[in-house]
């Protein structure tokens, strides 16, 4: 249902979220946006609660990363504090720093929003359709994230290799030594497919200028402002927390 | 005195007129001097050794070379009459049609429907009308409608390669150009790609680079040669070619067909069919008993019989007495981070065997490779034995030094003297041919010397008494081919047991004793390679297409005198 809607009506609740967040520096505010972004996904977009703790986990050690240092190194951590005055009054550094964990969980979520109920090439176009972002940038998207899986299965082959050749089978996890030994083999087979890429689009017929039509543009429909709608009014909802 | 401007031809599409091409930082011409036309309809082949300079006279075309891959073009390049400088690469993508070498190169990872509709939306068709074209395409090459919404990443090798073929045929252009188009496909989805490239509109010109040439040649209307020095060496009808020049083609270490070299002994022995033949079924058709008498045949029958042995392999399958040397015991394979691709695998080698792993595109050869090597650790089951090199598809994942040398003194173990050391180095330089390289940067190499040093780093240490070649023939010429059998065949020699991963069928039948075909998520069959080679219907179910020497052997069965 959420897949339906208009990447950039996504895009625009997402953004007034996450600047809600960043401007509301309450727990419960950041608890509530938390619980709706969960409750959104759980039941209009059918993601498994397992599937969302398991995204939220490096967004949970980001945020307890300011918890501790709020909480054992509260004279370091200025700004924090100084924020917290501002907002909670006289709030001790424990609440401060649980106010920043629930932040980056708070973020984390409207992140995850974005990316589980928006199609990646749905979204660039568009961005090239709506938001007049050039083709040779959008399809230089598109190139760009069919690249990362493939960096990934040629770094594992690399490892493979390297492993072999010091006669040990591969480690779990790469050491510093071979990840630095990787950079460069990755690094040009990164270059080189990317001007192979860049000659099949010209070959194409990618241009610079000119008209092109874009197949299965998304377009704006009256769901969208619904959704819109409801968005703001379920994040202006959370900020009753702050009364 | 000058001479006079030549007026365009209408009915030429293409003209390169003493055309040469110089890359930077390179004191050799990479192409040329050429003078070379296509005519409107015709279709073209273009053959060359590795590093002949194919892909650079294709990419000279549209003007890629030199407008984006920079070079210096000396001559004149003519599209439809007009100078190819005149315009951008872009703006010749609606009368040019690209197809490259590979799929992940023409596709950029958006949906299959997009990806297909993309040249024809940089020409601003209407989206009604693209559409309806895109459906097309896809029923044309085959694709399922449930792939329309696929992320073309997703796709497996073979599956890339065919919507790469869809989003290329969509754009109906007057000219296709195709560079190797084939190299990474299992031999039946070969044939569809031949098919559908050559069966379509008479009135499309087509230019093709490829080196596979069963079921492709019959359908070409002229041949172009390219020589090692980039210049053309021989032009004209395949059959007149590869008849009179095929003496040259095999010294230029060039892809001839098969029925090429059955007609080269069929000649010997003074009973050659009157039209030099394409296919193994025509150079046999006038010997067919009932229509050639008894004593023809009798006088075919031995050149036959040689053409036949030289697909046989030269090393002979080992005694299942001899020690075995690795063993997978109901093994299930998954690549790493991925699923489990393979079931219940149970596979023995014994040393000094070569064994053959035979399978279409996405099988999973290359995941049971590298458990069979013990790289990948296997999600149930046993392994049991000896670890084993691993010679990977791409040879360059290999290589973790910065000079040819030091790649070689690298794989020799820490406390090995350095006298020593470098002596061994010295020593499998000349062996494999790469002494004049020890200084380059093994990214530098071509493909050919890149698989040389690949192997070479893998046999300087007795480390290894199993060796596995993933793809060793990709990217290889005729010449490499031989050469690579030849070295392997020697690897052999020295007591090493060898695992050759390939869907080339002809390599396999001329080195491997006994194969084992992947397929359908296990093993589907192990046994002597030509005893595999005679069961259609198992090809048939693995993907696989039939050697085309096994119609000789046929043909032998059906003529022997009773």
């Amino acid at each position: 249902m959420l897949k339906a809607r208009h990447p950039l009506a996504i895009l625009f609740v997402c953004i007034v979220a996450l600047v809600a967040s960043i401007l509301a520096f309450n727990a419960l505010f950041q608890i509530a946006l938390i619980a709706l972004v969960c409750v959104a996904l759980v039941a209009f977009n059918r993601t498994s609660p397992l599937v969302l703790g398991a995204l939220m986990l490096p967004f949970a050690l980001f945020g307890f990363g300011f918890l501790t240092t709020s909480v054992f190194f509260r004279q370091e951590s200025d700004f924090a504090v100084k924020m917290a005055g501002e907002a909670l009054l006289q709030s001790s550094g424990f609440s401060a720093g649980l106010v920043l964990f629930f932040r980056a969980i708070a973020c984390g979520m409207v992140s995850a929003f974005f990316a589980l109920t928006t199609d990646p090439g749905a979204f660039v176009r568009a961005l090239m359709v709506s938001a007049k972002l050039p083709p040779r940038i959008g399809y230089s998207l598109f190139a760009a994230m069919q690249l990362v899986p493939d960096l990934a299965a040629e770094a594992q082959q690399m490892r493979i290799a390297h492993a072999m050749k010091a006669g040990r089978p591969p480690r779990r996890i790469p050491g510093p030594v071979q990840v630095f030994r990787l950079v460069i083999p990755l690094l040009a087979y990164a270059v080189r497919r990317a001007g192979r890429t860049a000659i099949a689009l010209e070959a194409r017929g990618l241009s610079p200028k000119g008209p092109r039509t874009v197949l299965n543009a998304p377009r704006f429909r009256r769901g969208d402002g619904v959704f819109v709608i409801i968005g703001l009014a379920a994040i202006g909802l959370c900020g009753v927390t702050l009364l | 005195m000058t001479s006079e401007p030549q007026q365009p031809d209408p009915a030429l599409v293409a003209q390169w007129r003493e055309v040469s091409v110089h890359y930077p930082f390179t004191t050799t011409s990479a192409v040329g001097s050429v003078d070379l036309s296509i005519n409107r309809g015709e279709r073209v082949l273009l053959l060359g050794p590795s590093g002949s300079g194919k892909s650079t006279l294709l990419l000279t075309l549209t003007g890629l070379v030199p407008e984006s891959i920079p070079a210096k073009v000396d001559g004149e390049i003519l599209l439809f009459g007009e100078r190819v400088a005149a315009r951008k690469p872009w703006a010749w993508a609606a009368r040019v049609a690209q197809y490259f070498q590979d799929a992940d190169q023409t596709l950029t990872g958006m949906r299959v429907e997009d990806e297909i509709a993309f040249a024809l939306e940089n020409r601003a068709i209407p989206p009604a009308v693209i559409a309806e074209k895109v459906a097309r395409a896809m029923r044309r090459v085959g694709l399922p409608d449930a792939w329309r919404k696929r992320r073309s990443s997703t796709l497996s090798g073979g599956e890339k390669q065919l919507v790469a073929l869809a989003a290329t045929l969509v754009q109906e252009a007057e000219f296709f150009i195709a560079d190797e188009p084939t190299a990474h496909l299992a031999p039946e989805a070969a044939h569809r790609l031949h098919a559908l490239l050559t069966h379509g509109d008479p009135e499309r010109s087509i230019l093709i680079v490829d080196h596979r040439l069963e079921g492709l040649i019959e359908f070409i209307d002229r041949l172009i040669v390219l020589g090692r020095d980039g210049t053309i060496v021989a032009e004209g009808h395949p059959r007149i070619v590869f008849r009179e020049r095929r003496d040259l083609l095999m010294a230029q270490g060039i892809w001839c067909p098969v029925a090429s070299a059955l007609d080269g002994r069929l000649e010997e022995a003074d009973i050659a069919p009157p039209t030099a033949p394409l296919s193994i079924a025509e150079a046999l058709a006038h010997l067919e008993p009932g229509v050639a008498s008894p004593s023809q045949i009798a006088q075919a029958r031995p050149a036959v019989q040689a053409f036949v042995e030289a697909y046989a392999p030269r090393v002979a399958a080992p005694s299942r007495q001899s020690p075995m040397l690795t063993q997978l015991i109901e093994a299930d394979c998954a690549p790493s981070l991925g699923p489990v691709v393979l079931r219940h695998v149970n596979l023995s080698i014994w040393e000094g065997e070569i064994l053959g792993i035979l399978g279409a595109n996405g099988a999973g050869k290359s995941t049971l490779g590298l458990c069979l090597s013990g790289l990948l650790p296997l999600k149930a089951g046993k392994r049991k034995g000896a670890p084993a090199g691993y010679a990977f598809q791409r040879p360059e994942n290999q290589f973790t030094a910065g000079t040819v040398q030091e790649e070689l003194l690298t794989a020799l173990p820490d406390d090995m003297p350095a006298a020593l050391k470098s002596n061994r180095v010295a020593e499998m330089l000349a062996r494999w041919e790469l002494a004049s390289l020890e200084s380059r940067h093994p990214f530098e190499l071509s493909q050919g010397q890149k698989r040389r040093l690949a192997l070479a780093a893998l046999t300087v240490s007795d480390r290894w008494p199993l060796l596995v070649l993933d793809e060793p023939t990709a990217g290889l010429d005729a010449w490499g081919v031989a050469r690579l059998i030849e070295q392997i065949e020697s690897l052999h020699d020295t007591g090493r047991a060898i695992a050759v991963i390939t869907h080339d069928l002809d390599f396999a039948s001329r080195l491997c004793p006994r194969s084992i075909v992947v397929g359908e998520g296990g093993i589907l069959a192990d046994g002597p390679t030509q005893d595999l080679m005679d069961d259609a219907a198992l090809l048939r179910r693995a993907g696989l297409v039939e050697s085309a020497h096994r119609q000789a052997v046929r043909w032998l069965r059906r003529s022997a005198p009773c």
